[in-house]
């Protein structure tokens, strides 16, 4: 390189103009900030907001929770989550402090399962929240109601559920490789959050289903422990959508115990297609609940007899404990569905495919939503 | 001045955590003693822990109750671990092979141990930091267990039974020599 080049270049180089009191922060000090977080061990991999207490007041205030309240417990390991730490943990997760209503009745409803209460944060299947809002907090927040409803690319929907990430690995302690065992994880963990299409779903929204109400804004929550496609664009027939449902469903790969549950995310299409057919929620729920499943044999040829063995497993799975009569029969049909509950449906995504997600749920739903609190 | 950044992160504040947790004292030898299994009911840990209470018997004329886990992802309630204490001399329990189940093994462990009953708690090979982490929150750092390779639910009856055979030293001397006592 000459000297005239080099002169050359730097006068080419756009000089920022200089400005009196700039509005703009100063990315320096934010990027110390972001990178004492990471050094605190606070990060799930991403930048957090540094949350300053001003942040976190906003935060605390809309809400009529004391800060001081505990809004869940991880007995196994001591831990509890107050609000004040949700909301540390949602202003980190880069929430603005009016989701925090949100984020609190998405805990709530998630840590009603079973499963989270149990193990299931510790668990080597490393199993996802799926969150579910309904309600008119949708539009009022900005969540996305449409295309690409498992993201990303929205505020709402993206930093509501990365804050539940943020409070189970600060709040709770469950840390990757300690006492977080995911042997790989499911792909878009703590970053799922579905605002229901209400406007293009013809049935009652899942909030209505966990008892909530219909028109009330509220959360469903539930741990997933993987998910897949049904597309299917082509069949004009109702029952063939849901035989290839029925299909799906009843993938032997990931059935671990004698019963499992899904939930469906079904896109608008396939939805409209079954309700303009006649067919309820219940209906489909009821259709897929009898069919589901596979032969004891078909089990047995997948190497997984155990699934549908009588002396099967942890107690309170169904045949726990009874290892007694005779062996079931090849051809006998082995259901895997517990009932309609084990079964939620939503409507989520655009109007312009007929494309639908099986999820298949770690443990069962618990059947109820909650309502997002407003301060009185 | 600047404002603090805030920190997320919780404190450990329910009775599960211990500051130290006393460790029982070691029994001299087995001969004669109640052994109490409990069994986790993940794939193979009964014929494990049944072959270990076999090998026991057999050795040391031990006499054996068992009792299967409630919940395998979560220690055991309270009360149950009351009447293990008093209806075993020393426990065996396992097999920890998944992330619940692993800390909550260990966990069942040190917590019969601080009512006074020796325990051998087995985990295997791919859960050693969860069951370490979950002792020391319990406030027994450095617990001992015995370590069996992981898997474990996929093995045969005859390859159980020999795993059970490989361990059982390991699980006597948890059970008896004074240094596994933590002191």
């Amino acid at each position: 390189m000459t000297a005239d080049n080099a002169v050359g270049a730097a006068a080419a180089a756009p000089t920022p103009a200089p400005t009196l009191a700039s509005a703009a922060p100063d990315p320096d000090e934010a990027q110390r900030a972001i990178e004492y977080c990471y050094e605190q061990g606070w990060s799930d991999g991403l930048p957090l907001v540094p949350a300053s207490k001003p942040l976190v007041d906003q935060f605390l205030a809309t809400t009529d929770k004391d800060p001081g309240e505990i809004i869940g417990s991880l007995e196994q390991v001591g831990r509890d989550c107050t609000v004040y730490l949700a909301a540390v943990n949602a202003a980190m997760a880069g929430c603005r402090p009016e989701y925090f209503p949100v984020v609190l009745a998405a805990f709530e409803a998630l840590m009603r399962e079973r499963a989270a209460r149990g193990g299931g944060f510790q668990s080597t299947s490393g199993p996802a929240p799926l969150i579910v809002v309904n309600g008119p907090v949708r539009q009022q927040l900005g969540f996305n109601t449409a295309g690409g409803a498992f993201g990303p690319g929205f505020r709402p929907n993206m930093t509501i559920p990365r804050a539940i990430g943020l409070m189970v690995r600060n709040a709770f302690g469950i840390h990757p490789h300690v006492f977080e065992q995911a042997t790989q994880g499911v792909p878009g963990r703590w970053s799922i959050c579905i605002a229901e299409n209400e406007e293009e779903s013809p049935w009652e929204p899942l909030a209505a289903n966990g008892g909530a109400g219909g028109g009330v804004s509220a959360v469903s929550a539930t741990l997933t422990r993987t998910m897949e496609f049904v597309d299917n664009r082509h069949a004009p027939n109702p029952e063939d959508v849901l035989r290839d449902f029925q299909d799906t469903i009843s993938r032997i790969g990931s059935q671990i115990f004698p019963k499992s549950a899904v939930a469906l995310v079904l896109c608008p299409e396939h939805a409209q297609m079954f309700a303009s057919a006649g067919l309820s929620k219940a209906d489909v729920q009821n259709w897929l609940l009898e069919r589901s499943g596979r032969t004891v044999g078909e089990f047995r040829r997948a190497g997984k007899a155990e699934v549908t063995s009588r002396r099967f497993g942890p107690p309170g799975a169904a045949g726990a404990g009874h290892d007694d009569g005779p062996p079931r029969a090849d051809e006998e049909f082995h259901p895997i569905l517990n009932g309609p509950q084990s079964i939620p449906i939503v409507v989520a995504g655009a109007k312009n495919a007929a494309i639908s997600m099986v999820v298949r749920i770690f443990g069962e739903w618990s059947g109820t939503s909650v309502p997002v609190g407003e301060k009185k | 001045m600047p404002n603090a950044i805030l920190d997320p992160t919780g404190t450990v504040t329910t009775s599960a955590a211990q500051p130290a947790a006393a460790r029982a004292p070691r029994r001299a030898s087995l001969n004669g003693a109640r052994v109490g299994l409990l069994i986790n009911t993940k794939t193979n840990a009964r014929p494990f822990l049944d072959e270990v209470g076999r090998l026991l018997t057999e050795r040391y004329g031990v006499t054996v109750t068992r009792r299967t886990k409630t919940n395998f992802a979560v220690p055991e309630p309270e009360d149950i671990i009351k009447e293990m204490a008093q209806e075993s001399d020393v426990v065996v329990t396992g097999v920890g092979d998944c992330g619940s189940c692993s800390a909550a093994a260990a966990a069942d462990g040190v917590v019969l141990e601080a009512a006074g009953v020796p325990v051998a708690v087995i985990v295997t090979d791919s859960f050693r930091a969860t069951a370490d982490a979950m002792a020391s929150l319990r406030g027994a750092p450095g617990y001992r267990y015995a370590v069996t390779a992981h898997p474990v639910a996929v093995l045969a009856e005859d390859q159980v039974k020999a795993r059970a055979a490989q361990v059982l030293d390991h699980v006597v001397a948890l059970l008896t020599q004074p240094g596994n006592a933590g002191e």
